[in-house]
C-alpha cells in the first residue's frame, strides 16, 4: 500500500466538491423521468388509495366512507374467487415459462445456422396484441373444428371444448400466455447464459461431467439471478392477468377465469363504483407485493457463485 | 462548464416543449360556425358499415334545414369517453346510447331530460313502444327517444326443417322435437346441431316463455321457483337426452364461418341484426324467421333491446339537440329512411306501416314479436347480476356440474346481493 501523496482531508475535499457537483448533475438527468413517474404513477396511486375509502363515482358523488369498501371487499366471494383463479394460474404458470424459455434459451444459445431467424420465430408471439392472438387461439381450441383437437384425435383422443369448459378453460388461457411469453424471457435467459463462463464447463467436462449434471450443477446455479428476474416478473405478471382473461373467456364460463383486474374493471368502469374498484385494487397490490416478497426471499438465500 | 450548462438548457426546453405538446386533443363541444350555424357534437361507437349509415341520416338532417348542423364523431369507447367528458367539460349534444344503460347512469344527473320539449312539440308517447320508453325512463323523467328496438325471434333453416317434415315450431313441445329431427351425430362429432344453447343470457326470454319473471316488482330476484325450474328441465332434456347441442361448439365462428350460415346449427334465438350477415354470407342459407315459441302454458316471452339518443346535461344547445333528435326519431319518412339504410328497426310504431315493412316477410315476425317482448328491468346492477352471478350458475348447470335446484338458489342468493350492492343512491 503506498501512502497518499497529498493530505487526506484535501484529497477527500476536492472529492467531495466534485462527487456533490456530479450528483447535482446526475439528479438534473433524472428529474424528467422521475416527474413523469410523480405525475403517472405515485400521484395516482395515492388518489386511489383516498378513494378506495370513499364511494367516488366519478359522475355524482364522492363522500368519505371510511372502511366501508373494505369490509365489503371481505364479504365477497367473486373477489376472492378471482384470487383462487389467479393463484392457480400463477401456481401452474411460472414454473412453466421458466422451465421452458430456459430450455429455448439453452437450444438456441449456439453459432449454428439459423439459430437467429429461429429466435425471431419464437420471440414475435410477444410482440401480437391480446385480440389477435385471442382470435386465432379461439379457432385453434374450437372443439370440434380445432387444430389442437385435430391433432389430439390422431392419437385418438376426444379434446374437450377448451374455452367454454369450466376445467379447462384456465389451461387454455395459461397456453396462450404460456406462447405469448416465453420468447421474451428466452431473450432475458440468452443474455443471462452469455455470461456464464466457459471455463466451468471445461474443468467440469474434464472431470467426466455428462451434458446434464453440467446443465444441473453449472447452468442452473448460475443463472440464479436470471431466474430470479424471471420469476419475479412472471409473478407479478401472472397475479395482474385481465387481456387474455377479458378477449378469450370474458372471464367465463362460471367464473372459472375472472381475474381481480377483470373484476376491478368491471365494477369501476361498467358500474361506476370507483371507490370500491380502488379498494379492491389496493387488496391486489399489496397481495402482488406479498408475493413479490415471498418470491425474494426464496431468491436471495442463494446467492449467485461466480 | 458552459458546454454542459448548455446541454442542460436545452434539454428542459426540449422536455418543456414535449409537456406543452401533449395538451388537449379531440372531443370539444358544439360552438358557433360560420354563418350563425349552431354546431351539435354526436358521438357514437358504430363504425365501419355503421358509420356510413348513421353520417347518411346526419347528412339528411344538415340538408334539410340550414339552422343547425351536425358532425357525428366515432368514440371507439363511447361510455369511458363520456364518463370522462362529463367531469371535466366537452361534453357532446347528443350520443348514441344503448338504452339499458340508462339506469344506471341517469340517477347521477348526467342526462337532460326531454319531457318538456315532448310536450311542448306534441310529439306523442303512443307512437314509441312503451318498453322502449320504459328503458329510458327513471323517476318518472324521460331522458330520450328510441331510435331502434330489437328483440330476438327464431330462425331457422327451411332445408333441414322440411327433410325432417316438419313446420316450424310454435311451442317447446315442437321446438324439442325439431331440435331433435335436425341434430345429426358422427360418433362423437356433432355435425349439425338442432337448437343452439350457447348463450346461457337467453335465460330471461325462456323464463318469460315459462311465465316468469327475472325480478320482482320490488326488484328482487324471482328465479328460484317452479317457472325457473321448468326452463332448466328442459334445457336439461335437450342437452343430456335429446342431445341437440355440445357446449362450445360455436366458440370463436362468426361471419362467414356463422355456425348458421355454414349449416352447422338448424335453429337458434337471434335478432335482426344478424339479417345482413346472413344475407351476405349465406349463398346457400335458405332461412326463415317466427316469433319465439310458446311456453308450456302458452306464455309468450322475447327481450327487447336497442338503441336510443340522449342529450347529455352538459350539453350547450339542448334545444337544438332535441331538433336532432325529434327529426331522427320522432318523424316517419326519417324513420323509414333509417331502417332502409342500416336495416335496424325503428323505435317509431307508425313506420311500420310503410311497404318497406309491411311488404316484406322477414320483419313481420320481428313486428308480432315486438308486441309481446319486454325490456330488461332497470335495475342499475341488473346487467352486473346476470354476469356474475346468473350466467356462471347456468354455465354450471349446463356442464353438469351443478344441479338444477342449486343453480336455481344460488343464482337468487347470489342475483340479490348484486343487486344490493349495485342499487341506486348508496
Amino acid at each position: 500500500m503506498t501512502s497518499a501523496t497529498k493530505p487526506v482531508s484535501a484529497k477527500s475535499a476536492s472529492v467531495t466538491r466534485l462527487g456533490k457537483h456530479q450528483a447535482r448533475m446526475g439528479y438534473l438527468f433524472i428529474m424528467p423521468t422521475m416527474l413523469l413517474f410523480a405525475v403517472f404513477m405515485v400521484i395516482p396511486v395515492g388518489m386511489a388509495l383516498y378513494l378506495s375509502f370513499t364511494n367516488y363515482d366519478v359522475l355524482s358523488s364522492n363522500d368519505w366512507v371510511g372502511m366501508d369498501n373494505y369490509r365489503r371487499l371481505f364479504g365477497d366471494d367473486l373477489y376472492w374467487k378471482t384470487f383462487v383463479n389467479v393463484m392457480i394460474y400463477a401456481v401452474v404458470f411460472v414454473p412453466l415459462n421458466v422451465l421452458i424459455s430456459l430450455l429455448l434459451a439453452i437450444l438456441l444459445n449456439r453459432a449454428a445456422r439459423g439459430v437467429k431467424a429461429l429466435r425471431t420465430f419464437y420471440y414475435l408471439p410477444t410482440l401480437t396484441s391480446a385480440v389477435a392472438a385471442a382470435t386465432v387461439w379461439i379457432w385453434m381450441l374450437h372443439p370440434e373444428y380445432g387444430l389442437v383437437n385435430g391433432i389430439l384425435s390422431l392419437f385418438g383422443i376426444t379434446g374437450p371444448a377448451w374455452v367454454s369448459q369450466t376445467d379447462t378453460a384456465m389451461l387454455s388461457i395459461i397456453m396462450m400466455t404460456l406462447w405469448q411469453s416465453v420468447g421474451s424471457n428466452m431473450i432475458i435467459y440468452l443474455a443471462g447464459l452469455q455470461g456464464v463462463p466457459d471455463y466451468l464447463y471445461e474443468s467440469a467436462r474434464l472431470d467426466g461431467a455428462s451434458k446434464f449434471d453440467c446443465l444441473r450443477y453449472i447452468t442452473w446455479p448460475q443463472l440464479r439471478p436470471t431466474t430470479f428476474l424471471v420469476s419475479t416478473m412472471s409473478i407479478i405478471g401472472a397475479l395482474q392477468l385481465f387481456d387474455q382473461a377479458f378477449v378469450l373467456t370474458q372471464g367465463g364460463p362460471a367464473n372459472a377465469t375472472k381475474t381481480p383486474v377483470y373484476l376491478i374493471y368491471q365494477q369501476g368502469f361498467n358500474q361506476l363504483q370507483m371507490g370500491y374498484a380502488s379498494s379492491q385494487a389496493f387488496v391486489l397490490a399489496m397481495a402482488i407485493l406479498v408475493f413479490s416478497l415471498i418470491s425474494m426471499k426464496i431468491n436471495k438465500s442463494e446467492e449467485s457463485i461466480v | 462548464m458552459k458546454k454542459q450548462w448548455k446541454i442542460v438548457w436545452s434539454m428542459i426546453v426540449v422536455i418543456g416543449l414535449l409537456a406543452g405538446c401533449s395538451g388537449g386533443s379531440g372531443g370539444s363541444s358544439g360552438g358557433e360556425a360560420s354563418g350563425g350555424k349552431t354546431v351539435l357534437t354526436f358521438w357514437g361507437d358504430w363504425g365501419g358499415e355503421g358509420q356510413e349509415q348513421i353520417q347518411t341520416m346526419v347528412d339528411a338532417f344538415n340538408k334539410s334545414q340550414d339552422k343547425i348542423e351536425v358532425k357525428y364523431a366515432l368514440q371507439q369507447d363511447v361510455v369511458t369517453k363520456f364518463l370522462t367528458a362529463a367531469t371535466n367539460g366537452g361534453t357532446p349534444d347528443v350520443v348514441f346510447w344503448d338504452r339499458w344503460r340508462t339506469a344506471l347512469y341517469a340517477p347521477k344527473n348526467v342526462l337532460h331530460p326531454v319531457d318538456e320539449y315532448l310536450e311542448r312539440d306534441g310529439v306523442n308517447k303512443e307512437d314509441f313502444y312503451e318498453e322502449a320508453l320504459k328503458e329510458l325512463t327513471y323517476e318518472d323523467k324521460l331522458y330520450g327517444l328510441p331510435l331502434t328496438v330489437d328483440a330476438r325471434a327464431l330462425f331457422y333453416n327451411k332445408k333441414m326443417l322440411e327433410e325432417a317434415g316438419l313446420e316450424p315450431p310454435t311451442n317447446w313441445d315442437e321446438l324439442e322435437a325439431a331440435a331433435k329431427a335436425t341434430t345429426k351425430w358422427n360418433g362423437t362429432k356433432l355435425e349439425t346441431a338442432g337448437l343452439s344453447m350457447g348463450d346461457p343470457g337467453l335465460f330471461n326470454m325462456y323464463l318469460q316463455q315459462a311465465g316468469g319473471t327475472m325480478l320482482t316488482s320490488d326488484n328482487t330476484m324471482n328465479v328460484n321457483n317452479e317457472k325457473g325450474k321448468a326452463v332448466l328441465d328442459f334445457w336439461g332434456r335437450l342437452l343430456n337426452e335429446d342431445k341437440v347441442y355440445k357446449i362450445g361448439f360455436e366458440d370463436g365462428l362468426g361471419e362467414g364461418t356463422d355456425a348458421f350460415v355454414t349449416g352447422k346449427v338448424a335453429m337458434l334465438y337471434t335478432g335482426p341484426w344478424m339479417l345482413s350477415t346472413y344475407d351476405k354470407y349465406g349463398k346457400d342459407l335458405e332461412y326463415g324467421i317466427v316469433p319465439p315459441p310458446a311456453g308450456p302454458n302458452g306464455d309468450k316471452g322475447s327481450v327487447m333491446g336497442g338503441f336510443g339518443l340522449v342529450i347529455p346535461q352538459g350539453s350547450k344547445h339542448p334545444e337544438e339537440a332535441w331538433e336532432f333528435i325529434k327529426w331522427w326519431t320522432a318523424n316517419k319518412d326519417n324513420a323509414v329512411l333509417w331502417a332502409k339504410t342500416s336495416l335496424n328497426m325503428p323505435g317509431f310504431k307508425p313506420a311500420f306501416e310503410d311497404p318497406f315493412f309491411a311488404d316484406d316477410p322477414k320483419w313481420i315476425p320481428f313486428m308480432e314479436t315486438l308486441e309481446f317482448a319486454k325490456t330488461r328491468p332497470t335495475h342499475p346492477g341488473y346487467s352486473v347480476m346476470e354476469e356474475n352471478a346468473v350466467i356462471p350458475n347456468l354455465e354450471l348447470f349446463m356442464q353438469n356440474k351443478q344441479s338444477a335446484e342449486e343453480t336455481l338458489r344460488l343464482s337468487q342468493e347470489q342475483g340479490d346481493k348484486q343487486l344490493k350492492e349495485n342499487a341506486v343512491a348508496r
